[in-house]
């Protein structure tokens, strides 16, 4: 089967700075895909190479099949693109812009009306669809700029940063949507920060940091490769300041963190720390409230394979450089 | 025969495509503040500016001004538009669609081709109405506002290729060009009294065309080049204009 998304030695330098260094992926159709990265790791430069809207400097990349610099046109005719800023058209009404995109799409006119109204609806907008976009909050105008990805029913969406800094209700519409999506067969990559959502939302996940493909696999996968993140929570009745010295006597714990009210254990061995808290507990006659066991989160494995303090890469200068970035 | 439905279909749809950029274009900007100022203010008051108080004829002025009107308007809207776009980042929202960097270019052309067009019906209407204006040789006439459109357009759109965000920076270098044009085309200094490097540049200058086609439809006498010479040059930087500009944009895609 072809592959949905694939990148061969993709390579975007500016200048000297390499900020994507011959990257190789492939989606699977009916993927969700996330590329996960810090800032300036070289995601959007990736979707932006990906979508036809950048040159790469070197290596290939297909949709579904089709090169996006020799065959850009069919290629881009799978496509829906929602980049990292909701790219809406503030002087039209978000009817206007709706109908604008499936005409440069060539949604068939007879059909246009009705899957913009049919966006509309299913994004919360059809009350306003006559008013100036440029009335609208950011979670709405970030709704109608998915719709209009969406409106030549793309078998590959593109979406680059579709929940960051919206309110809580657009983030669940928007979540919801993808699964949605995703279970009619689209294909979805995934650009995000946002390590729960890429937990909650992909099968497999990239990890991207200064240009380079760190590791990809599912987050389950990725989850276990890092054992010593296995942590207690503990929060105790009696939050004496002492408390995190004496706990420093549990063998089995090799680091204690406090956060908050909770106190995180971290072990290499589950069982041996619990039973030494539990000694612990008998012992100093504490009272607990609670006790969580956490497995190691996909921020762990992101933060284990980019380096506990992620290096930022400056933006270049205009001439020179990332395109994107927030 | 395949092959040539094929072109076919892809000439339709990037056609419609081109022109629904170029209408949309003409729905959200045409009356911003920026597209008036430079594509309707501007020309005028250059115009008045330049005429009143010359003790010209209505037959020497009223080819000034529709010529000024038609390279002014014609050329505004492209580099008020893009930098905009670019801004907004709707301008990759033509990048990442399924069509040509051509046809992009060409729907941003319309807008502007279109604008210069309505700008210069304004002085028709005042010659008809005010001054009895006839326009003696209708295709010079109307090839020379069209072509000039095209061209004028284009030229703004490849001025508009400089990846800016801002207006600004594309209407700074774009003027450094468009007024000094106005005085080796024939528009405020009448070519034959130009020293022979003006005379020279004047022939290369689309807007001397312009003139030389107005006037020739509106029966002002002009001892220049002949009408085919006039169309062809304005033919020719209209096709020279856009390549440049996909050469441009291309370039960008490189480098952004």
């Amino acid at each position: 089967m072809t592959h949905a998304v694939k990148a061969e030695n993709l390579t975007k330098k500016f200048g000297e700075f390499v900020a994507v260094d011959h990257i190789n992926f492939e989606v699977q159709q009916g993927e969700v895909f996330g590329f996960l990265g810090p800032n300036g790791a070289g995601k959007t430069t990736t979707t932006r190479m990906l979508t036809g809207i950048s040159t790469p400097t070197e290596g290939n990349a297909e949709i579904m099949g089709y090169n996006i610099q020799t065959q850009a046109f069919q290629a881009k005719e799978q496509l829906g693109v929602v980049t990292d800023l909701s790219n809406v058209y503030n002087e039209l009404t978000a009817w206007e812009n709706l109908i604008f995109t499936a005409k440069l799409y060539g949604v068939p006119k007879g059909a246009r009306a009705e899957r913009a109204q049919e966006l509309l609806e299913k994004f919360g907008l059809f009350d306003v669809k006559n008013e100036s976009v440029s009335d609208f909050s950011g979670g709405m105008k970030r709704r109608l700029t998915i719709a209009m990805a969406l409106v030549n029913d793309a078998k590959v969406l593109f979406l680059d940063e579709p929940t960051a800094a919206l309110d809580v209700q657009s983030v669940r519409i928007i979540r919801r949507l993808i699964r949605e999506l995703n279970a009619t067969g689209t294909t979805i990559f995934l650009t995000t920060h946002n390590m729960n959502e890429a937990n909650e939302l992909c099968d497999r996940v990239a990890i991207i940091n200064q240009g380079k493909i760190g590791v990809i696999d599912t987050p389950e996968n990725l989850k276990q490769t890092i054992e010593r993140v296995h942590s207690l929570e503990v929060i105790f009745a009696d939050q004496r300041p002492s408390l995190v010295d004496d706990l420093k006597t549990l063998q089995a714990v090799h680091e204690i963190k406090k956060i908050g009210e909770k106190v995180r254990l971290y072990t290499l061995n589950p069982p041996a720390a619990f039973s030494d808290l539990f000694d612990f507990i008998v012992q100093h006659d504490e009272r607990i409230l609670s006790i969580n066991t956490l497995s190691p989160s996909l921020e762990d494995v992101f933060l284990e394979l980019t380096g506990e303090s992620i290096v930022e890469r400056p933006k270049q200068g205009k001439r020179g450089s990332k395109a994107g970035g927030r | 025969m395949s092959n040539n439905s094929g072109i076919f279909e892809r000439f339709k749809k990037e056609s419609s495509r081109a022109w629904a950029i170029g209408w949309k274009d003409i729905r959200a900007y045409y009356i911003s503040p920026p597209t008036l100022m430079f594509g309707v203010l501007f020309p005028f008051a250059l115009f008045f500016t330049f005429t009143v108080g010359r003790n010209l004829s209505i037959d020497e002025m009223l080819p000034v001004l529709f010529s000024q009107t038609v390279f002014w308007a014609s050329s505004t809207v492209g580099p008020v538009v893009i930098p905009l776009e670019r801004r907004m980042k709707t301008f990759d929202r033509y990048l990442s669609a399924p069509m040509s960097l051509m046809s992009v270019i060409l729907g941003k052309s319309l807008a502007g081709i279109f604008f210069g067009l309505l700008v210069s019906i304004l002085p028709l209407i005042v010659g008809f109405a005010l001054f009895q204006v006839s326009i003696v040789s209708i295709v010079p006439f109307l090839l020379g506002i069209i072509l000039s459109c095209v061209a004028f357009a284009a030229m703004g759109i490849m001025f508009a290729s400089f990846p800016t965000k801002s207006v600004g920076n594309i209407m700074m270098p774009l003027n450094f060009v468009r007024i000094p044009l106005l005085f080796i085309s024939g528009i405020f200094i009448p070519i034959s009294t130009l020293p022979p490097l003006g005379q020279a540049l004047a022939v290369i200058s689309p807007l001397t065309h312009t003139l030389i086609l107005i006037r020739q439809g509106m029966g002002v006498e002009t001892n220049t080049l002949p009408m085919e010479a006039s169309i062809f040059a304005l033919l020719v930087t209209s096709v020279i204009f856009l390549y440049v500009s996909k050469q441009f944009h291309e370039i960008n895609r490189k480098r952004e």
